[in-house]
């Protein structure tokens, strides 16, 4: 009953996406057709700057920096919750209990913020 | 009251074991003795229960307190506190630990327990009991091969009764009781193949009997006497308690089956018997051929078969328990179980002779002793029931029994002198001349259990032709 | 578009609330309290919590009035409260292990997780007083797995199994000894606990695209009445169904319970084994009783092959086992498989049996962890079957406690274990499901095996000289024991009162 209008949506969709894949693979194909090619070693070469590169490609990055991202996750997710809150705080039968609960919610994520600093995770040492 | 007394009493027996040790299995044999008194004060007479304690203990799972004692089971719990008794007095020489003696009297609880219980779900949780204390006291006091002989005992057992437990599951889904006092006898075929198969386990019954042998050549003399003497008379009572009771129509439609199958015991028992080579191993056997009789007069489901079965029930266990005393003393003297390093005994201990051959003869069926009379009956009742060849057949096993049994007897007292054994020891008359006389006394007055048993079996019959 | 406040019954959630509350306070406890003093302010403050909580329990069941609250996000219902009720009290009998300082100087914990195992610095912490944030992080579990059983939609239920299953990850990671094992126990467990999650998710996600609603009474309505596509329905069934299988490990998704019981410190699988167990099969119960009854013709020959599965590989791994920790482990997969067949019985008695038994089998597992903390040498617990040789003739009455354990978990009669089974599988009898009861019936034979070759083998062995001494235990663990063996008698002997009041509980509230 529902089937070709319910498909009809995605048939453009699907268009697009075989319209896309032919755009890409018609444009590298007449690059490889048209261009000249002399291939040489040092063009395999990883190229950075100007300057050979050295050392292995496995980096050791600090943990602190996971306890940054982490502190910051946090907050950028749960402040989405204050928006949808700003906006009806105010309407009616809302009122104080809408206020101290975002109060209880901040505080719980103050709570979270005081224990890292407490613990030292804030201080770059 | 005195039914909830004699399982305390034996309760608190099992715990003895804890006391210390120096009179810690003087208490439990005392104890011992106690139950062996208040199971004879519990007779009476007449047709319905004696004693009966009803009370509800935990009714979500429909399990009642409901104990109850009649003429069918009077006798069989009188044997286990008497066998349980001259266990523990035999141990109390021959194996001083307190362990074991506690051991054979938590066995006793749960034994005296089944025997007692007239609640499905209660039953079970007897039946239960039994199996950890038997296992620890095979693996635990066992000859050489004790641990696998143990897990195989447990094995088999534990099969048996999740079979059993299935069975009750059945029951009570169908019946929507767990009642055994006035069963109401709608309970399915299902029901009643899971019920007959869980004590077949236990019977045991060809060919599920495997486990028997192995357990009975590893396990100590006491542990032998009780397993042949009492546990074993577990599988026949629930049987003739339970499975027939609950479900008499599917039980006469089975009854074909088993019969067959109880005759195949017979004779496959005496069969194997003949080929055995070591001692304990063969009464072991022997038991396979013997319950194959119960097994018969049970499926007979006639009043003669179910007293033959009864009867025999207690015949088997007098005599198997002597026969395992004897053999156990034997094995003691001579530190050998096999035939063929036996022989001569006529000569080296002539009072350990005489006293086999009367063992022998007793269990073979010699008319006069108790055996006689459960197998006699049990092929006159396979032959009233119409099965003529079963009943010929069971004969012929029955001379079977006696061809076994004498060449055991040949083998063992025959042959050459070896040096002179000692003589009886004072514990170890003391635990074969009960068992003997009472042999002596069942053989010549039968009537001694039919009346107690008979108007028991008659109720029973009638209600389940109803 | 108008917007509603919705309405909150405080009361109703006090249990949960004080939990949440005291757990917030047990980290200001952590952040602000000199750091010798914070066990003796944790341990009394969680305790407290806990009892307070319970209290409210017992009041809302007193109340014996059934509500949905917080913009239908929770029901509090007779169900939801006893399970609330048994993840309290099992809370406070795990409480006390978890507080237990006297086996090992400064508990089973580790004074700083993040020091590389092994290393000079993870020597030199051997010495220092483990974590206190334990405590903190328990209550939040708790907290957790109380509204996991109480959520009345979906999407309430994902933030609750997530609340309550991340303490949980860190806890596993926390064992003073065996510093790698336990790490690695806790990676696992995470990664596994994530995709599990996802499952979760996806099929809510499902459900939402055949119902167009997340709550339980939506659902169950659509089930009956809607015109959608049935795919999507069983599809994502199977995904919520994959995502709480896994926490109650549920054979394929059990593979992580043996080496997270290992490696996790013992306390801590003890509260695994048994609140996790009653908070996961209070959400499942939940989701399919209340939620999805109307197919379970659809799910119920599923979940009853995956139940037979738990059952069978459960009890056959069991058997070859040589580390209790592992032993007690596969023991816990072939319960769930027991439960399992409880739950799909589909009738009341299933839901009260399955409730019974969770409670019978957290009081077990409580005690059994408690001796396995006990039996200790230098080096810490001793584990491998091998060292429990014999010890039967060095602490006769520990050894005889575990065996009276071992048997409630071979189901003998007399022991809470043999109750509980009768109850599930009776009621799965009722519920035509007897051809799983078989199965389960020989299972628990198969199981019965592993449980007695550890009685065998501390009673019938000869000690050696490795054979590890029992620590007398502090006043924490002795108290964890009592309450653990005793109430495994008491059910198994005079299950009466538990039996009334999970028949009291009644239905679940839709």
């Amino acid at each position: 009953m529902c089937g070709v209008d319910y498909l009809g949506s995605y048939r453009l969709l699907g268009l697009l996406l075989i319209l896309g894949a032919a755009f890409f693979t018609v444009a590298f194909t007449a690059n490889r057709l048209l261009s000249r090619r002399a291939p040489s070693a040092g063009k395999n070469a990883t190229y950075e700057c100007g300057i050979d590169p050295v050392g292995g490609d496995w980096a050791q990055a600090q943990v602190r920096y996971y306890v940054y991202a982490y502190l910051y996750v946090l907050f950028a997710v749960e402040s989405v919750f204050l928006f949808p809150w700003a906006v009806t705080y105010a309407l009616d039968g809302f009122g104080m209990v809408t206020v101290v609960e975002m109060a209880i919610f901040v505080a719980v994520l103050a709570l979270g913020l005081l224990y890292a600093w407490r613990k030292r995770v804030l201080s770059w040492t | 009251m005195i039914m909830i007394a004699l399982l305390v009493v034996s309760a608190l027996g099992a715990l003895a074991a804890f006391l210390p040790a120096q009179f810690a299995r003087f208490v439990s044999t005392g104890l011992a003795a106690l139950a062996f008194g208040l199971s004879l004060a519990m007779y009476a007479t007449g047709a319905g229960f004696w004693h009966e304690y009803d009370k509800p203990w935990v009714p979500g799972l429909n399990l009642r307190f409901h104990l109850g004692v009649d003429g069918i089971s009077w006798p069989l719990i009188v044997l286990t506190t008497l066998l349980t008794l001259l266990c523990c007095g035999y141990s109390l020489w021959k194996t001083p630990d307190s362990r074991l003696i506690g051991l054979l009297l938590a066995m006793q609880t749960g034994i005296v327990g089944a025997f007692l219980a007239l609640d499905l779900v209660l039953f079970f949780v007897f039946f239960e009991v039994i199996l950890l204390p038997m296992y620890a006291v095979i693996a635990g006091w066992g000859g050489p091969a004790k641990r696998a002989a143990a897990r195989k005992f447990v094995l088999y057992t534990l099969f048996g009764s999740m079979l059993l437990l299935l069975g009750v599951y059945l029951v009570v889904d169908q019946t929507g009781s767990a009642d055994l006092a006035a069963p109401k006898g709608t309970a399915t075929m299902a029901a009643f193949v899971f019920l007959a198969l869980g004590f077949a386990v236990k019977a045991p019954l060809w060919p599920l009997h495997t486990w028997l042998p192995d357990a009975h050549s590893e396990a100590p003399t006491v542990g032998s006497v009780m397993l042949a003497g009492v546990l074993l008379k577990l599988g026949t009572y629930g049987l003739i308690r339970v499975a027939i009771p609950v479900a008499p129509e599917a039980a006469a439609k089975a009854a074909p089956v088993l019969g067959g199958l109880a005759v195949a015991a017979i004779l496959i028992g005496g069969l194997v018997c003949l080929a055995q080579t070591e001692l304990k191993r063969l009464i072991a056997y022997s038991s396979v051929g013997h319950m194959g009789f119960v097994l018969l007069g049970i499926a007979t489901m006639s009043a003669t078969g179910l007293q033959a079965a009864l009867i025999g029930n207690l015949a088997h266990g007098l005599i198997t328990g002597l026969l395992f005393f004897l053999v156990g003393a034997i094995k003691d003297r001579t530190h050998t179980g096999e035939l063929s390093q036996l022989g001569g005994l006529r000569d080296s201990s002539p009072w350990l002779a005489g006293i086999l051959g009367f063992a022998a003869l007793a269990s073979l069926g010699l008319p006069g002793l108790a055996g006689f009379w459960g197998e006699a009956f049990a092929v006159i009742a396979a032959a009233q029931r119409g099965w003529w060849l079963g009943a010929a057949l069971a004969a012929v096993g029955g001379a079977l029994a006696a061809a076994y049994l004498l060449r055991m007897l040949r083998k063992v007292t025959h042959g050459s002198s070896p040096p002179r054994l000692t003589g009886p020891a004072g514990y170890e008359l003391a635990a074969w001349v009960p068992l003997a006389v009472l042999t002596i006394a069942v053989g010549l007055a039968p009537l001694l259990i039919t009346d107690v048993t008979g108007p028991a079996v008659d109720a029973l019959v009638e209600a389940i032709q109803r | 578009m108008t917007f509603k406040l919705p309405a909150i019954d405080y009361l109703a959630l006090a249990p949960m609330l004080v939990l949440f509350g005291a757990a917030c306070a047990g980290v200001l406890v952590d952040a602000l309290v000199p750091r010798e003093w914070r066990y003796h302010v944790q341990v009394p403050l969680s305790l407290v919590a806990l009892l307070a909580s319970g209290g409210f329990v017992v009041a809302l069941a007193n109340r014996k009035e059934h509500v949905v609250t917080a913009g239908s996000a929770v029901v509090i219902d007779g169900p939801g409260l006893f399970l609330q009720g048994s993840i309290v009290v099992l809370g406070i009998v795990a409480l006390f292990l978890v507080a237990e300082r006297r086996l090992e100087p400064g508990g089973a914990f580790v004074a700083q997780a993040a020091v590389v195992a092994g290393s000079e610095a993870d020597r030199k912490q051997m010495r220092k007083p483990g974590v206190t944030e334990v405590y903190p992080m328990m209550l939040f579990a708790l907290a957790g797995m109380m509204l996991f059983c109480s959520a009345n939609d979906l999407l309430t239920m994902f933030v609750a199994l997530e609340v309550f299953s991340l303490p949980l990850y860190l806890l596993c990671a926390l064992a003073r000894r065996r510093r790698l094992l336990s790490q690695e126990a806790a990676v696992k467990y995470f990664l596994l606990g994530a995709f599990a999650s996802a499952f979760f998710l996806y099929g809510v996600a499902m459900i939402y695209g055949y119902a167009g609603k997340v709550d339980f009474r939506g659902i169950n309505e659509a089930v009956l009445g809607s015109s959608n596509s049935k795919t999507l329905l069983l599809i994502g069934l199977a995904m919520l169904a994959i995502g709480l299988l896994f926490k109650v490990a549920a054979v394929p998704f059990h593979v992580w319970t043996p080496d997270v019981y290992q490696g996790a410190p013992t306390p801590i699988t003890a509260f695994m084994a048994a609140c996790t167990k009653v908070a996961a099969f209070g959400g499942l119960l939940r989701v399919l009783y209340v939620a999805f009854e109307r197919s379970s013709w659809d799910f119920r020959p599923t979940l009853g092959v995956i139940a037979a599965a738990t059952m069978i590989v459960g009890a056959v791994l069991a058997v070859t086992q040589t580390d209790i920790k592992r032993l007690l482990a596969y023991s816990s997969v072939a319960n769930a498989g027991y439960l399992l067949t409880g739950t799909l019985s589909m009738n009341r008695d299933g839901l009260k049996y399955t409730m019974f038994y969770l409670v019978a089998y957290g009081f077990t597992v409580l005690a059994a962890f408690a001796i396995v903390m006990l039996v200790r040498d230098s080096d810490g617990e001793a584990t491998h079957l091998a060292r429990w040789a014999g010890l039967g003739r060095r602490s006769p009455v520990f050894a005889s406690l575990f065996t009276f354990l071992m048997l409630a978990f071979a189901g003998i009669p007399l022991t809470s274990g043999f109750t509980a089974k009768f109850g599930v599988f009776a009621a799965a009898v009722g519920g035509n499901m007897t051809w799983l009861v078989i199965i389960g019936v020989l299972s628990s034979m198969i199981l019965a095996f592993p449980y007695l070759r550890v009685v065998v083998l501390m009673w019938l062995s000869v000690p050696g000289d490795d054979t590890p001494t029992v620590s007398v235990p502090g006043a924490f663990t002795a108290a964890a024991l009592f309450v653990g063996v005793a109430m495994t008698l008491v059910l198994g002997v005079a299950p009466n009162q538990a039996l009334e009041l999970v028949n009291d509980a009644g239905a679940f509230l839709r």
